[in-house]
């Protein structure tokens, strides 16, 4: 993951906390932030290579899917929980959002926007969009739920979640005049802090 | 590799958790590399139900039952680490069991007291204490060694850095029982049991004991692999072990089992049967799992196997579930394995992967 994202994320989580990273990778993010904010981390990753690499660094992994693996965590009880490019990837992010937020107070979501202009720009000329941040062909993409950040922040709106904190980043992982001005335009990713209302 | 078998004799008294003891009692253990000066290297290696001490190495032309995961180099590796396997208490390898003597020069045969896994524990405890060995790096075993490391980290938590639970479970389950249950049931009505007294009637329940292995091997693997292995296959005229054998499988069963039997002592097969039926980790904490979790300070790794129906990943799930809801340090690894229940013993890149890092880590 990249250094500006894992700065971005670590600001709004708090010291000491429990910690629940679902598609947590290599688990880079949760000892990012077991060394800076001595948090209490624990991922989720269903790719068995990654969740080695979890071992290997000694992040508390549970190899599963996400989909199946958010319906056991009913009563389990975390500060917050990360989804970090990993929403659209789910088969039911509605069901998913509502689950986390009964596991955890607050959560985390980063998303590709698909409203990019590049992404526009591709299905103009009648393509699927290959971008920097969605680099896999359409036959090979694990992504099957991809939204923009106006769907989002309807969805958000509709479930009656609370935007807490939300960052529009460019292609570089960095606000700027633009992706402030036209965020569903200009910025490649949406960051969210959310709550229940 | 240093490699030592030894027979220890154990000079205090073993209080069972049935009530009976033992006044005094021998483990047999096998010894691989060596124990480093500060003594924190020490990995102790759980064995199956009917497994040995003989955990790596060819020994009489037989190989360690995981000769592939011990060794230099290996997934333990034994230029770091120093790894001891005990026979369990009970069984028929060496260590003090159904076929050793009493304090009058008796052999136990049926007398022997029923252990359950927390004996297994404390004989192991006692034999720490005489190698001058106060924490376990890593106290590992699949299936009933696996139960008996979840009971190492639980009842000597501070003894257990790292846990590794294989293939196993929080307790049995009821048709883990009924099928042990059915096992026993033909030992006990092979006409040369005698009520566990045959050895004095210089007679061994060999039919009984070979159809219970049968039975019990069908638990150990998968549909899945019988049915790569062997199919619908018939079996070679000429190779046949017993008349009416049609298909490859049931002359597999056959030899397995005629194997298995005149190798193995029935008493003990009774009793370690009864062992596995007894376990329950949350038995003494009301029942709650998260309660007998509770006292853990090791790192747990819990590794299941979707092909495995003796103990399905089911069971994994939830000591990883109650491990981080009383906020354990718990992984969770979920492989399908191609030999069913069996699959903790055979390599695979993933799983000895998934062990080696987590032993390894910091």
């Amino acid at each position: 993951m990249k250094s500006d994202f894992k700065r971005i994320i670590e600001k709004w989580i708090p010291q000491n906390t429990k910690v629940l990273d679902l598609g947590c990778g290599d688990g880079d993010l949760l000892e990012h932030l077991k060394d800076s904010k001595n948090v209490n981390g624990f991922g989720i990753e269903i790719d068995i290579s990654k969740a080695n690499e979890c071992l290997r660094r000694n992040i508390p992994v549970m190899q599963c899917d996400i989909d199946e693996g958010i319906k056991e965590f009913n009563d389990l009880d975390f500060d917050i929980t990360i989804m970090a490019n990993s929403i659209q990837c789910l088969k039911n992010p509605n069901l998913a959002l509502q689950n986390i937020l009964n596991i955890s107070n607050k959560c985390i979501v980063t998303l590709p926007n698909f409203a990019h202009w590049s992404c526009r720009l591709d299905l103009f000329f009648g393509k699927m969009p290959v971008t920097k941040n969605l680099p896999v062909p359409w036959y090979e993409t694990k992504n099957i739920h991809l939204c923009t950040i106006k769907d989002f922040e309807e969805l958000c709106n509709n479930l009656d979640l609370y935007v807490i904190e939300k960052l529009y980043l460019n292609n570089n992982f960095k606000e700027s005049t633009l992706t402030k001005l036209l965020p569903n335009l200009f910025a490649a990713e949406g960051v969210y802090l959310i709550e229940r209302k | 590799m240093i490699v030592e078998t030894k027979k220890i004799l154990i000079d205090s008294k073993l209080k069972c958790a049935s009530g009976d003891a033992l006044e005094s009692f021998e483990l047999m253990t096998d010894f691989y590399g060596e124990l480093n000066e500060r003594k924190d290297n020490a990995v102790l290696v759980c064995h199956a139900f009917s497994g040995s001490h003989h955990a790596a190495g060819k020994r009489d032309g037989n190989i360690g039952w995981w000769d592939e995961f011990i060794g230099p180099d290996k997934t333990i590796d034994t230029n770091r680490f120093f790894v001891i396997s005990v026979n369990n208490l009970g069984s028929c390898f060496g260590s003090s069991g159904p076929l050793s003597k009493d304090k009058n020069g008796e052999r136990f045969n049926n007398n022997f007291p029923q252990l359950e896994v927390i004996d297994w524990v404390e004989s192991q405890k006692m034999l720490a204490d005489k190698l001058g060995i106060k924490k376990w790096h890593l106290v590992i075993g699949g299936s009933l060694g696996g139960m008996q490391s979840l009971q190492w980290a639980v009842s000597y938590p501070k003894m257990v850095k790292k846990v590794g639970i294989l293939a196993a479970a929080a307790k049995t389950s009821s048709q883990n029982i009924a099928l042990n249950e059915v096992e026993r049931e033909v030992i006990r009505k092979d006409n040369d049991f005698n009520d566990g007294k045959y050895l004095e009637f210089n007679k061994s329940p060999v039919k009984g004991l070979k159809a219970a292995r049968m039975l019990g091997h069908i638990t150990y693997l998968s549909a899945k692999n019988m049915d790569l292995r062997f199919g619908r296959k018939l079996q070679n005229t000429d190779s046949k072990i017993a008349e009416d054998v049609d298909f490859e499988i049931e002359n597999y069963l056959q030899y397995k089992g005629g194997k298995f039997a005149e190798s193995f002592d029935a008493n003990s097969y009774i009793l370690l049967t009864k062992v596995m039926d007894k376990f329950d980790i949350a038995h003494g904490y009301d029942d709650s799992l998260e309660a007998a979790l509770e006292n853990i300070t090791a790192e747990v790794l819990v590794v299941s196997f979707t092909s495995d129906w003796m103990f399905p990943t089911s069971n994994g799930k939830e000591i990883c579930l109650a491990s981080i809801k009383v906020n354990k340090k718990c992984s969770y690894i979920e492989l399908e394995g191609e030999h069913g229940h069996d699959s903790f013993l055979y390599p695979n890149e993933d799983y000895q992967i998934a062990i080696k890092n987590f032993i390894e880590s910091k």
